[in-house]
């Protein structure tokens, strides 16, 4: 279903905002689709790359911020470094996310946010990341339990593996990171 | 002797123990010093730039530029993705005041953040002369075919990461070359594995990985050659899971950039742990 954006203003507004804090300009565009052309996620996207610019431009800007595809960009920069008009094309598509995560559209991916989600708790809990917490966690809230379950006994027979890495010791240091982010973020 | 503050991140002390262990070996014959960073955390890979408003991306890794200080000749991250982190958290501290300031904040003093930040390709270029290393490797891997796979965050975005050609880079070639390998041209050196979506959107990864092995094969590699865990783990841990879902029979050996080289100087598969990967048969000259 596509919903337009209520006014040609809101759009405007939104698209100023992902042009300021991405550095782009997305009027440059002209449509080549050579970014499409080199995204190893496009198959995966409701809109391919090129097409995500179109929208940005015409003003659909609510289209993109509750894109699969937003969601979805593995940020691998290889449309920015080959776009013929020099745009960071994955940098706008990041700062979509962003703006998306900031105007409360969370309805995409739901998965994929409950994963980047998890990754950063569990960082903000022992300053590193515990991969075998994280898949266990995961496969228990998506209601997935056999996922990647094979793939364990291949990383349990790596000599020195630990299932539970230390933590580090300056874990108040840690929670103040988070704290200063969330003010800035929300402020 | 040079010295180095040595990064490992979280990868190379779970999924990737083999690439902190070959490093090491590696290191030590060339007298590298490395000493690992104290009390190290974690660089927030993919998710921390995504987090409300992006800064976590940049307070996390520069915590760990902040201890690393000025001690020592730079600092040295192994994983592609922890390199990455630091060098952009160095680039946005260099140009955004207030960032700075913040950070400051959190760290209870102000942040150092210009320690020289390494990839481990750009370290052993510094550290080991092609010459030196031909003579120790006496040949052990003639007859080998490497595919060098970079993979994305090593060498994008060119203007921040400023390492070696975004479109076709070749400096691991120069080590692989003195010990005796054969570089065949291979396009896809540079193409995205994937990345981060293997737990969550699998067919993504299986996908673009499988690219890159059917395209190595064509080109007559007999290992992948990488710096990245992220690649190695989408490339080789799920190499099983592509032949499921494709229904072909890959069996590509994946390689540490080290494990290739800790080869090339007589260390053992064992010693290097090789024969902990997924694809455990050696590259065929073996």
């Amino acid at each position: 279903m596509i919903r337009f954006p209520e006014s040609m203003s809101a759009g405007a507004a939104l698209l100023a905002e992902i042009e300021r804090r991405s550095g782009q300009q997305v009027s440059a565009c002209y449509q080549c689709g050579r970014c499409t052309s080199t995204c190893v996620a496009a198959f995966a996207f409701d809109y391919p790359p090129h097409t995500l610019m179109r929208l940005l431009q015409v003003g659909m800007v609510r289209e993109v911020l509750a894109s699969r595809a937003a969601q979805l960009c593995l940020d691998c920069m290889t449309c920015s470094t080959r776009c013929p008009m020099e745009i960071d094309v994955a940098g706008v598509i990041e700062t979509a996310k962003l703006v998306a995560d900031e105007a409360g559209l969370k309805d995409t991916e739901r998965d994929l946010r409950l994963l980047r989600r998890a990754f950063l708790s569990n960082v903000r809990r022992h300053g590193r990341l515990h991969e075998a917490s994280l898949l266990i966690w995961f496969n228990f809230r998506t209601h997935n339990f056999m996922n990647d379950i094979k793939l364990v006994p291949l990383v349990l027979r790596k000599k020195n593996f630990h299932i539970f890495p230390p933590r580090i010791k300056n874990r108040r240091q840690m929670l103040r990171i988070f704290q200063e982010i969330n003010r800035g973020g929300k402020g | 002797m040079s010295v180095y503050s040595y990064f490992p991140g979280c990868s190379l002390k779970s999924g990737a123990t083999e690439y902190d262990r070959s490093f090491r070996l590696v290191a030590d014959c060339f007298g590298i010093g490395l000493d690992e960073l104290e009390d190290w955390n974690c660089c927030g890979a993919s998710p921390a730039p995504h987090h409300w408003g992006g800064d976590l991306g940049i307070l996390l890794p520069a915590r760990n530029l902040h201890i690393a200080g000025a001690s020592h000749d730079g600092i040295v991250a192994p994983c592609a993705g922890c390199f990455n982190r630091l060098k952009y958290a160095q680039h946005e501290l260099s140009r955004n005041d207030d960032l700075r300031r913040r950070t400051g904040q959190a760290l209870g003093q102000p942040v150092h953040y210009q320690t020289d930040v390494l990839n481990l390709v750009q370290l052993l270029n510094r550290e080991i002369d092609p010459e030196d290393l031909a003579r120790r490797a006496r040949g052990r891997l003639s007859g080998m075919t490497l595919g060098t796979y970079y993979g994305c965050v090593l060498v994008r975005p060119p203007q921040i990461v400023r390492y070696d050609d975004p479109a076709n880079p070749v400096k691991m070639e120069p080590l692989l070359k003195a010990a005796g390998a054969t570089i065949p041209y291979f396009p896809f050196k540079t193409e995205c594995c994937g990345s981060y979506m293997g737990l969550a959107r699998k067919e993504i990864v299986l996908r673009a990985s499988r690219r890159i092995i059917e395209v190595a094969l064509e080109c007559g590699v007999d290992a992948l050659v990488t710096v990245c865990p992220l690649c190695y783990q989408n490339l080789d841990l799920r190499q099983r899971q592509i032949n499921d879902v494709y229904g072909t029979d890959y069996h590509l050996p994946v390689l540490y950039l080290t494990q290739a080289l800790g080869l090339a100087l007589g260390f053992s598969p064992e010693e290097l742990g090789i024969e902990a990967h997924a694809v455990n048969r050696p590259p065929s000259a073996l």
